[in-house]
């Protein structure tokens, strides 16, 4: 049996927040959107582990061509990428590189292999011979490729996907002579057949209208804020308070007062004269003349 | 000592990795003998070099059984609905990875074969670090249907060349079991919240393999008690 309290018992536990105070509200608020961006963060960083998983498979038949790629996986890579920071790009780079590929992910290849297995390798260049990495050496097929892939790092944004603004940087360029046919592969985007409309009075119409261009404009602007059909929406409203409160002013506004004494215009300091002054001149006490009451 | 020269640093080094791995699995609670874990080199070294003297870790790799006393710590309390809960708990698999680098595809690969072989949790070790992407694919991996359902534990080849729960300073831990850890609260009028705190990332938790929410009873030395006990909640 549990030992009985000597405690007495409370009926309102003070621990709890009443849900009556609008403040509890406010930060149960906050708190949940502070939550959902977090849990949109861990969301797209899923995203890029998987789009990484399915683009070390990469390309999708073996005897693909990097300079003319399937448009079928160009597309594919390019929207998976998109989502990409430069940091992530080097991670794929990595994997595939110790799956032993070559790290441009439209490329078939093994990378190269590195003349020698010391750690540290000679490489002729134009300014002559240079130490380097064994790694760096390892990490492409061909000097073509690694232009290729770097051609495609350039491109993305050093920002996190989910703090990106819509409509800047959607479209990756590839490095490709075959660019012409990925456009032709493009999924055509079907028009939407105008319905017959039935004749309506036409005020009616112009209502409808107007409440369409809304609509419009509000999909227009969630697509700059970057958000996506089905995700969580930025702009939160129970945290921004759009009505605006007027500051009625109750008293006329009064002039400003002129300078009570000029004689004191000497002592201000940027416009504003010390207080400790004013009361040593009304009355005049020990200040420096501490001394005089003492003897001798 | 004569013996010890003879022997490559490397080997020496894999033996003192392995003798720390089969401790770890006898202090959780997997069925193990205590020669097991006390292997001498010379033993270790006939049976797992290869010719040329280095260790050859694929022949290392080996599978535990939990005993009776940890099934019963990783089962919950029997229920008028469920008397006979299934313990959360079951074989595991220890894997040395011999590759230069570990990435996503050896850790998937593993996954993969835990899965199949039917396996509860593994153990990888590997020579160097992860790459960033396996651990991110790791961290997730706890509710994945991918894996299997104990999840995938990595360790690194250096971390384990002592044993650390056997160094003066580390005081000894004691997972509790759920029914335990239930009678700890009622005793002291607690919310499991109200407890200390431990991470799972932390050396010992790791060690230990701790979950989040369970519960370690962590045994000091106190110069005016003698022993003082406390006990902290895995998160």
């Amino acid at each position: 049996m549990a030992p009985k309290s000597i405690l007495k018992k409370s009926t309102v536990s003070t621990n709890e927040p009443s849900a009556s105070s609008p403040f509890t509200q406010r930060h149960r608020d906050t708190a949940l959107h502070h939550a959902n961006l977090i849990e949109q963060q861990k969301v797209v960083e899923k995203e890029v582990l998987q789009s990484i998983i399915t683009l070390l498979d990469f390309p999708t038949s073996p005897d693909a061509d990097p300079t003319r790629p399937a448009p079928s996986d160009a597309l594919r890579f390019q929207d998976l990428i998109i989502s990409f920071q430069t940091s992530d790009y080097d991670s794929l780079i990595e994997e595939r590189n110790i799956a032993d590929k070559c790290g441009y992910a439209l490329c078939p290849r093994p990378k190269k292999k590195a003349p020698s297995s010391a750690r540290k390798q000679f490489i002729e260049t134009d300014k002559g011979v240079e130490i380097v990495d064994k790694k760096t050496l390892e990490v492409w097929c061909s000097e073509d490729c690694a232009r290729r892939a770097l051609y495609v790092k350039v491109q993305l944004s050093e920002e996190p996907a989910w703090m990106r603004r819509g409509g800047v940087g959607d479209k990756i360029e590839l490095l490709v002579e075959n660019a012409a046919e990925h456009h032709k592969a493009l999924p055509l985007r079907l028009k939407q057949a105008p319905a017959s409309k039935p004749v309506v009075e036409e005020e009616e119409e112009d209502i409808a209208g107007a409440w369409a261009a809304r609509d419009d404009a509000l999909a227009d602007l969630a697509l700059e804020r970057g958000e996506k059909p089905g995700r969580l929406s930025k702009a939160n409203r129970e945290l921004l308070q759009t009505d605006i409160k007027e500051r009625v002013q109750s008293t006329p506004p009064a002039p400003p007062e002129p300078p009570q004494s000029s004689g004191q215009s000497h002592m201000a300091i940027e416009g504003h004269v010390p207080r400790a002054n004013k009361s040593n001149e009304s009355d005049d006490e020990d200040g420096q003349d501490w001394d005089k009451h003492l003897p001798g | 000592m004569d013996d010890r020269n003879n022997i490559s640093p490397a080997m020496i080094r894999m033996w003192r990795v392995y003798r720390t791995v089969k401790e770890m699995c006898m202090d959780r609670g997997y069925e193990m003998l205590q020669e097991d874990t006390e292997i001498p080199l010379e033993v270790f070294n006939a049976r797992f070099s290869k010719e040329d003297g280095e260790p050859d870790r694929t022949r290392m790799h080996f599978s535990c059984q939990p005993t009776e006393a940890m099934l019963a710590k990783y089962s919950d309390p029997p229920t008028a609905k469920i008397p006979h809960p299934v313990p959360q708990i079951g074989t595991i698999w220890v894997e040395f990875n011999s590759d230069e680098n570990v990435g996503l595809k050896q850790l998937r690969d593993y996954m993969q074969h835990l899965v199949n072989g039917n396996f509860y949790s593994g153990i990888m070790i590997c020579s160097k670090p992860m790459t960033g992407m396996a651990l991110r694919l790791l961290r997730g991996s706890a509710g994945i249907e991918e894996g299997p359902k104990g999840g995938v534990e990595v360790f690194v080849e250096q971390d384990l060349l002592v044993n650390i729960t056997k160094h003066e300073l580390v005081p000894k831990h004691v997972l509790l079991s759920k029914e335990e850890k239930q009678q700890l609260l009622e005793r002291y009028r607690l919310r499991e919240t109200q407890l200390p705190r431990i991470q799972v990332t932390d050396p010992v938790a790791k060690y230990l393999g701790l979950r989040r929410g369970q519960v370690v009873k962590i045994i000091r030395k106190s110069e005016t008690a003698g022993r003082y006990a406390s006990y902290r909640w895995a998160i």
